[in-house]
């Protein structure tokens, strides 16, 4: 008797696991995923849990370090790595596909996007006749911070933070998700295979 | 003019930027790449121009004065090199377009054009990159996105080829970025205008040391004898678009720089004798490489190597005539190079392969491609009314005017290398293009005819044609271009416009 296929899992290895609740008892969306698990090792829920509260607090900080950049240490590059850092550790806890759900965007979505937005804000001063890179500021009054004083670098650092994730992600997706799917797919063959020549399944 | 100095590199990477994400629209992504590559002509066309009259163009970005900033300049050979690569760059990247069209590659699109456009900043950077950092910058775009192009479509053989190609480079790059902290700690500036006053004051030993350091590092990236091992391995292997752009530019943007370090930041005393040398090494060495290989793509790269060593002859005789004839070697060679292997991968598209060992009769099969090798292989090996000879006659009339007998010997080796080269073309003449067709590219012929002639295959084969008359202008434009080379030899040996121009802002 084949256990019923879980066409909505997808790690299509996990047949035997029991699984969701179907219909209205299901959870809109799984804080902590029940069918999910790495390919590579056992399931760490200490691991997954501790990742899972330690990410707000990183993007936070990356964030802080790209803003912080302009005159102290920090900066789009550093942010950027602090950041990616944040989808790596949920990489590491969880696999592709908890990775999948934290980072909707394709790595080379981010790319072209940081990309555009680095090479727009370098270039944006050529137009009135500055030197590339040139920084232009604007002062603002705003409600609770007082004066914050803005300057284009940061929009230029922000497309610098945002290559700097997607160079990160799509080394995870060519070094790690990839060779996970195949690893899946092998032991869902080998599995397939055991099977069959054990006589049971469905023929 | 700030604008104008920005466009070579700022807007390839903005085209990178836009073709990235074009995975399902492959004709707009093919559109806006051939789109970027026509402006970059232009902005270089605009430069050469302003440039002609020897003037140094300068611009700091963010404001910041010149040793401290980064300093963009453009000299009258920096320009002319703009040009001629972004025409290249953008031939060849015709001549892939026409190839996805006509669905001939295995080569990712999404992959192959952003970061072609990519490649193209890296290059354009190096050419106008004002410190010797940001040359480094420069080289680093140009070299990682060549990593990722020398493995498209990946075979084994590409993969095997794409590791020492990287590992090569890698080792160069780190030994370039020694030097650069060897020249910091030393004049306590990277700015190539500062550190060429500067380094007046170091002791000469230092100073020589230095100068053979940047040698090597540059000597590795355009494949001198004896770092030249990694190219003949490597270049062939990859596929058509990319070998082409490779030999006909990654080697010369480290010409490029050996030109510039040389003259610039070291006197002529400190290496002079050293370049000679390895000119002639990198000469013989690889001529001899190329007649004993049994495949196209080999011999060019052997013949690549070989030929190195007439620029670096060029720059070795000192002189401002030598160091032009070396200027227009170098443009002459660009094309000449990327026109062959463009040829070559007309015949690999014919055949399906390269080796001579199963070509014959290629001249009764398809005249056109006949005709298309001999015009650029007539111009390598510098047969009278090619470009070739013009830049060959200007090396060694400026070799024989400034005499000795090392000069006499290089010329001897040029002549010999030259024959040579005759010798290693006649060779793929007669067993390819010679004789009796065989069975399979009669064959081949006929299907093609039956099929006709496809939208995609006449932009690959025109873009060829036109790569190879590009090389035909040359010629017929030699005294503009030897003018040209003349006035940009004078101002790299005078060095006085460049460091004036970066250092006290010049016109900007």
């Amino acid at each position: 008797m084949r256990p019923p296929q879980s066409g909505a899992v997808p790690g299509a290895g996990e047949e035997r696991r029991p699984t969701p609740p179907e219909g209205w008892e299901a959870p809109r969306e799984r804080w902590l995923s029940t069918v999910v698990s790495p390919a590579f090792g056992p399931r760490s829920v200490l691991l997954e849990v501790v990742v899972r509260l330690l990410i707000p607090s990183i993007l936070v900080f990356s964030v802080f370090l790209l803003v912080s950049g302009h005159d102290r240490p920090g900066g789009g590059f550093a942010g950027g790595l602090v950041a990616s850092m944040a989808f790596v550790l949920r990489y590491i806890a969880g696999g592709r596909h908890e990775l999948a759900v934290g980072m909707p965007l394709k790595p080379n979505t981010l790319l072209a996007a940081g990309l555009l937005l680095a090479a727009v804000m370098a270039g944006l001063p050529l137009i009135g006749g500055a030197p590339l890179l040139d920084v232009f500021y604007r002062t603002f009054e705003l409600p609770l911070f007082g004066e914050v004083k803005v300057a284009s670098y940061l929009f230029f650092e922000a497309g610098v933070f945002l290559i700097v994730v997607g160079l990160v992600l799509s080394v995870v997706a060519a070094l790690g998700a990839r060779m996970e799917a195949e690893e899946e797919e092998a032991r869902a063959g080998h599995r397939r295979r055991r099977r069959a020549r054990s006589g049971g399944g469905e023929r | 003019m700030n604008l104008l100095l920005a466009v070579p590199f700022l807007v390839p990477l903005l085209g990178a930027a836009l073709t990235l994400p074009m995975r399902r629209a492959p004709r707009t992504q093919q559109v806006v790449s051939a789109l970027t590559l026509a402006i970059v002509v232009a902005a270089a066309a605009a430069l050469v121009r302003r440039t002609a009259d020897g003037d140094v163009i300068t611009s700091q970005a963010g404001g910041w004065p010149a040793p401290l900033g980064i300093t963009i300049a453009v000299d009258p050979l920096s320009a002319l090199l703009l040009l001629v690569s972004s025409v290249v760059l953008l031939v060849v990247l015709l001549y892939a377009i026409g190839q996805d069209i006509a669905g001939l590659s295995r080569a990712m699109p999404m992959v192959f054009h952003p970061i072609y456009l990519v490649l193209t900043a890296g290059v354009c950077l190096s050419f106008i990159a004002g410190d010797l950092f940001n040359l480094f910058v420069g080289f680093e775009i140009m070299l990682t996105a060549s990593y990722a192009l020398i493995t498209q479509a990946p075979t084994r053989a590409r993969v095997r080829a794409s590791m020492i190609y990287t590992m090569v480079s890698l080792t160069s790059s780190i030994l370039f970025l020694t030097g650069i902290a060897l020249v910091y700690a030393l004049t306590g500036t990277v700015n190539l205008a500062d550190i060429a006053v500067k380094l007046g004051d170091a002791p000469p030993p230092l100073r020589m040391v230095l100068a053979l350091l940047f040698l090597v590092v540059f000597g590795i990236k355009a494949a001198i004898v004896p770092m030249h091992f990694w190219l003949p391995d490597s270049y062939p292997v990859a596929i058509t678009r990319i070998s082409a752009i490779f030999a006909a530019l990654l080697t010369k943007v480290a010409v490029y720089a050996i030109i510039r370090t040389q003259t610039l930041l070291f006197s002529r005393d400190d290496v002079s004798g050293v370049l000679l040398w390895m000119a002639i090494a990198t000469m013989i060495v690889g001529i001899l490489g190329a007649l004993v290989q049994d495949d196209i793509n080999r011999i060019m790269s052997f013949a690549l190597v070989s030929h190195i060593g007439f620029m670096l002859f060029g720059l070795g005789v000192g002189t401002v005539a030598g160091l032009a004839g070396a200027i227009v070697y170098l443009v002459h060679h660009i094309v000449v190079q990327a026109s062959l292997f463009l040829v070559n991968g007309l015949i690999r598209q014919f055949v399906g392969h390269t080796s001579l060992r199963a070509i014959r009769g290629l001249m009764a099969v398809s005249p056109v491609l006949a005709l298309l090798f001999f015009l650029p292989a007539m111009s390598l090996a510098g047969l009278p009314p090619m470009s070739g000879f013009v830049a060959k006659a200007a090396l060694f009339t400026a070799g024989a005017d400034a005499g000795g007998w090392l000069l006499y010997t290089g010329i001897a080796a040029g002549v010999a290398t030259s024959l040579l080269t005759l010798m290693a073309i006649f060779r793929i003449w007669v067993r390819g293009f010679w004789g009796e067709p065989l069975e399979d590219m009669i064959e081949a012929r006929d299907q093609l005819r039956s099929q006709g002639m496809s939208g995609g295959r006449l932009l690959m084969t025109s873009s060829t044609a036109a790569m190879v008359a590009i090389g035909l202008a040359l010629a017929a434009a030699a005294g503009p271009l030897t003018d040209f080379a003349f006035t940009a030899a004078e101002d790299l040996l005078g060095g006085g416009a460049y460091i004036e121009s970066v250092l006290t802002g010049g016109e900007s």
